[in-house]
């Protein structure tokens, strides 16, 4: 067994010099004691936090149900931006030398806000939850993430869960300290679907007390909070007895709300108010790992094909000054379309892999045999115009600056003779399939939020018979690239991971299966009053434990 | 029905019997055409609704095995004829039973019971707010040989022709968060409903003060007016008792129009100044294609028209009441 993480006490006598140590610590504590008395920020006050869209359940497997899940239930381990994993209701943990079992040692004392104790049972009960059969239970993260390695999750002591998988898999840790993973109550399961979704009951500083639909949810503090992960600025209840999460869609309702102070923090700042926002605000920003918003080209078909036509489409737009002027600098520009600058695995060279250059976009087309013209001045090949479908969720996954952006694009495309045909899609029809089969689209905006390169198995997973991975839409099956990402996945060397991530990247730009455009940034602008919001290391979930308010 | 002609009384009762019972099914076969009409069009759209059930509840795509769709067509009843669904659905509507919503899981009887107060606060606030507005000025500004009266008519025929959502978001910026005479978010208070109002109210004040005036003009110049006036009574109090009675009518039957008009407005006013309502649970309800929510939503809406209907033409027959039955 070896051990990522060494328990919190250490059992046996101490040595000498440590205690020593520990003597002058508890003389200097003594002196410095007043001091750290008035630092401890003062109790009370209930946060008004604004944000944007409301799920249609609390506990939801997309990221706007993470941000809410992150408030009332806790995970097994908690994840630093840095990568860093840090015990929360594991205190500690150990991984079997095959790398197939990981045992986790629970803290003691912990209950779910409904009494009933989170214990070894209720953290295996979980696991069974999230990969349910019934997709209305089931959590979709984990079932794409581990659906296929799992194989048993055994409360092997009261506060011991050994779980197995069918193969190592490195990223599993991560994986689970992500919001949608926190344990919540078995004993809730048995309530009906609508009561899980309306009060879900975690073990979180924060009880769902009401959901208002369609203005707000109310939560207040759990007083006997005794669970925060070990990288928390404090542990025991949260400072503020509670907290209203309000669903502000309208950017302007929602920054015109923290001017007015109705709102004591806001998510998402609009990009017209983005420098505003940084002068007169506190703006905590979090970029998100996984795979960057970027251009997936379909390269199972005409023109996309053609190596050369992917890269003269990368060329073709300065994508950069595009996503910087359309958001103002809220948006930070991802020129690596297969990893998010924030993740730990990133290979920063790709992002200028195809720097803005309509001369080599021309002599690619040129040679690719795309050298007609329609009168309009779009290429053609054989009589058949350079037309690419642009398919999106209106609405959803493309936000106004975006579109905006994808605009630029489209025009700068427009002069090396490329005819970018949009089609934005309503959700609706998005989530029942239109213009996402495989033959529907040429180019598909999409993002996948996660920490880092365990988002590959899902977004590179190779079609699965005559059925399409709907997360691959490039279309891209080359083995070699699959043979990467699984190696990787199970590789337990830090350094041979890495690299072997990298070069999976390598793969995906070189070939322009993916062409960056845009990171996902998650941002917080609060007023001065407000001290101590933070973002999550997984993929920036809101922190509102430790947040105080100053007079 | 034979009523003796020499019996006005009783044959009135008869007739308004009759109207009443006309007008009793007329509004069933309305609210039967909107339901069935959602309905079918919500059930018939293209595109599988196992999946998009799934891929929403997932939030994201994923490629459901076929007996996880069979699962949900099973539970759902998809896989039914549609005239089967179909029946199945009225006959649940004629026990006043709207259904569970697919995406929230809860019943939408309830749903829409949570969202319907705050809508139905704002549509008529705004409707007496306009019909304020445009009396006011009808009555101060029509037929004044006054640039005053001018710039007001023209302002009237401005206001007509500004959508709302923008209206709305100038009063946010302007009156909430520059200048904070009222709040930001609309849904906390009474000063929090002033904006919304007015966002809805402008125009359609607008529009409604141009009918009154047109009309107002014209019964000016009645003869019954000249001989008011010829009877000494005051400007204001010929303006007052005699025209206003007359010229407020076609207003009134624009009311009920105004109000449907009112509900839709609603949609995107309560998301500028977020409130709750009807409209966003639309909203969230189409893009789902939660077919019992959205049929609920507009069975709803319907239902509000039609009554809305009834009573101005009941209204209509109280101002005027040489309007009698033809």
């Amino acid at each position: 067994m070896s051990r990522l993480h060494a328990p919190l006490s250490v059992p046996g006598s101490t040595p000498l010099p440590r205690r020593l140590a520990a003597l002058l610590c508890a003389a200097l504590g003594a002196t410095l004691g007043p001091l750290a008395a008035a630092q401890e920020p003062a109790p009370g006050g209930t946060i008004q936090y604004g944000h944007f869209q409301e799920p249609s359940c609390l506990v939801a497997s997309w990221v706007q149900g993470w941000y809410l899940q992150r408030q009332f239930s806790d995970n097994l381990v908690s994840r630093g931006a840095d990568g860093k994993l840090w015990p929360w209701l594991a205190t500690s943990w150990s991984v079997s030398k095959d790398r197939k079992s990981y045992t986790f040692q629970l803290k003691p004392n912990v209950r779910f806000t409904d009494g009933t104790p989170l214990d070894a049972p209720a953290v295996a009960a979980n696991f069974k939850r999230w990969l349910d059969v019934d997709p209305a239970k089931r959590n979709n993260a984990a079932f794409q993430y581990f659906g296929d390695k799992f194989e048993s999750a055994t409360a092997t002591g009261p506060l011991t869960v050994r779980v197995t998988l069918k193969t190592p898999y490195q990223p599993f840790l991560t994986v689970l300290s992500h919001a949608t993973h926190g344990i919540l109550s078995p004993a809730s399961f048995e309530r009906s679907t609508a009561e899980n979704c309306e009060r879900p009951v975690g073990s979180g500083p924060f009880v769902v007390e009401k959901w208002n639909r369609g203005l707000n949810v109310v939560f207040k503090r759990n007083p006997n909070y005794n669970s925060a992960p070990a990288n928390a600025r404090h542990q025991g209840p949260a400072y503020v007895e509670g907290l209203v999460w309000k669903f502000l869609k309208e950017p302007t309702v929602r920054y015109g709300s923290l001017l007015a102070g109705e709102s004591d923090v806001i998510y998402d700042i609009p990009a017209v108010h983005w420098k505003e926002a940084n002068e007169k605000f506190t703006v905590v920003r979090h970029i998100t790992g996984g795979s960057p918003l970027r251009l997936q080209l379909n390269t199972a078909h005409p023109p996309f094909d053609d190596l050369r036509v992917r890269r003269a489409l990368a060329h073709a737009a300065d994508r950069q000054r595009a996503v910087e002027v359309a958001s103002q600098g809220a948006v930070p520009f991802e020129g690596n379309g297969a990893l998010s600058q924030s993740a730990p695995e990133y290979l920063r060279e790709l992002a200028s892999r195809y720097p803005f250059d309509p001369a080599q976009a021309n002599r690619l087309l040129d040679e690719a045999g795309w050298t007609g013209r329609t009168p309009e001045g779009i290429r053609t090949r054989n009589g058949v115009p350079l037309t690419a479908r642009v398919a999106y969720g209106a609405g959803g996954i493309v936000t106004p600056d975006i579109a905006q952006a994808l605009q630029i694009v489209q025009e700068q495309a427009r002069a090396v003779g490329f005819n970018l045909v949009f089609k934005p899609t309503a959700l609706a029809d998005w989530w029942a399939g239109k213009n996402r089969g495989p033959n529907d689209y040429d180019i598909l905006p999409a993002y996948w939020t996660a920490s880092g390169a365990e988002v590959l198995q899902i977004s590179w997973r190779p079609d699965a018979g005559d059925k399409p991975n709907p997360n691959n839409a490039s279309r891209f099956q080359d083995p070699k690239l699959w043979a990467l990402i699984r190696e990787a996945d199970q590789t337990a060397d830090d350094a041979r991971r890495v690299q072997l991530y990298q070069q999976a990247q390598r793969l995906m730009v070189d070939s322009a299966a993916v062409v960056g455009l845009a990171t996902l940034p998650v941002a917080l602008a609060s007023s001065p009053r407000l001290k101590g919001v933070w973002l999550a290391g997984g993929v920036g979930e809101p922190v509102f434990h430790d947040a105080h308010f100053v007079k | 029905m034979s009523t003796p002609i020499d019996a006005p009384g009783r044959g009135g009762r008869g007739l308004a019997r009759a109207r009443l019972l006309w007008q009793g099914l007329g509004a069933v076969a309305a609210l039967w055409a909107a339901a069935s009409f959602t309905f079918l069009v919500q059930t018939l759209m293209p595109g599988d609704r196992a999946m998009l059930l799934i891929n929403m509840a997932a939030g994201n795509l994923t490629n459901p095995s076929p007996e996880e769709i069979a699962a949900v067509n099973a539970r759902y009843g998809f896989d039914d004829p549609v005239l089967v669904q179909y029946l199945r659905y009225l006959g649940n509507l004629l026990r006043g039973d709207l259904g569970v919503s697919f995406q929230q899981h809860q019943p939408v009887l309830a749903m829409i019971g949570e969202q319907i107060g705050p809508t139905l606060t704002l549509a008529f606030s705004a409707l007496v707010t306009a019909w304020v507005i445009a009396v006011a000025l009808t009555l101060a500004c029509t037929a004044r040989e006054h640039p005053l009266s001018r710039a007001a008519s023209a302002l009237q025929v401005a206001l007509a022709t500004i959508p709302p959502y923008w209206i709305g978001t100038i009063l946010l910026v302007a009156f909430a968060v520059e200048l904070r005479w009222f709040p930001v978010e609309g849904q906390h208070s009474l000063a929090g409903l002033v904006l919304p109002t007015l966002s809805l109210a402008l125009p359609l004040a607008g529009y409604l003060g141009q009918v009154l005036q047109d009309e107002f003009a014209r019964v000016l110049e009645q003869p019954f007016v000249t001989s008011a006036r010829m009877r000494g009574m005051g400007d204001l109090g010929v303006r007052l008792r005699h025209v206003l009675r007359h010229a407020v009518l076609p207003g009134v039957t624009l009311s009920g129009w105004a109000l449907g008009k009112l509900l839709s407005g609603a949609v995107l006013i309560e998301a500028v100044f977020a409130r709750q309502g009807l409209g966003g649970l639309l909203v969230a309800a189409t893009s789902a294609r939660d077919v019992p929510l959205v049929t609920g939503i507009v069975l709803t809406s319907a239902a509000v028209y039609v009554v809305t209907n009834l009573l101005v033409d009941h209204a209509y027959r109280l101002i005027d009441p040489r309007i009698r039955l033809s």
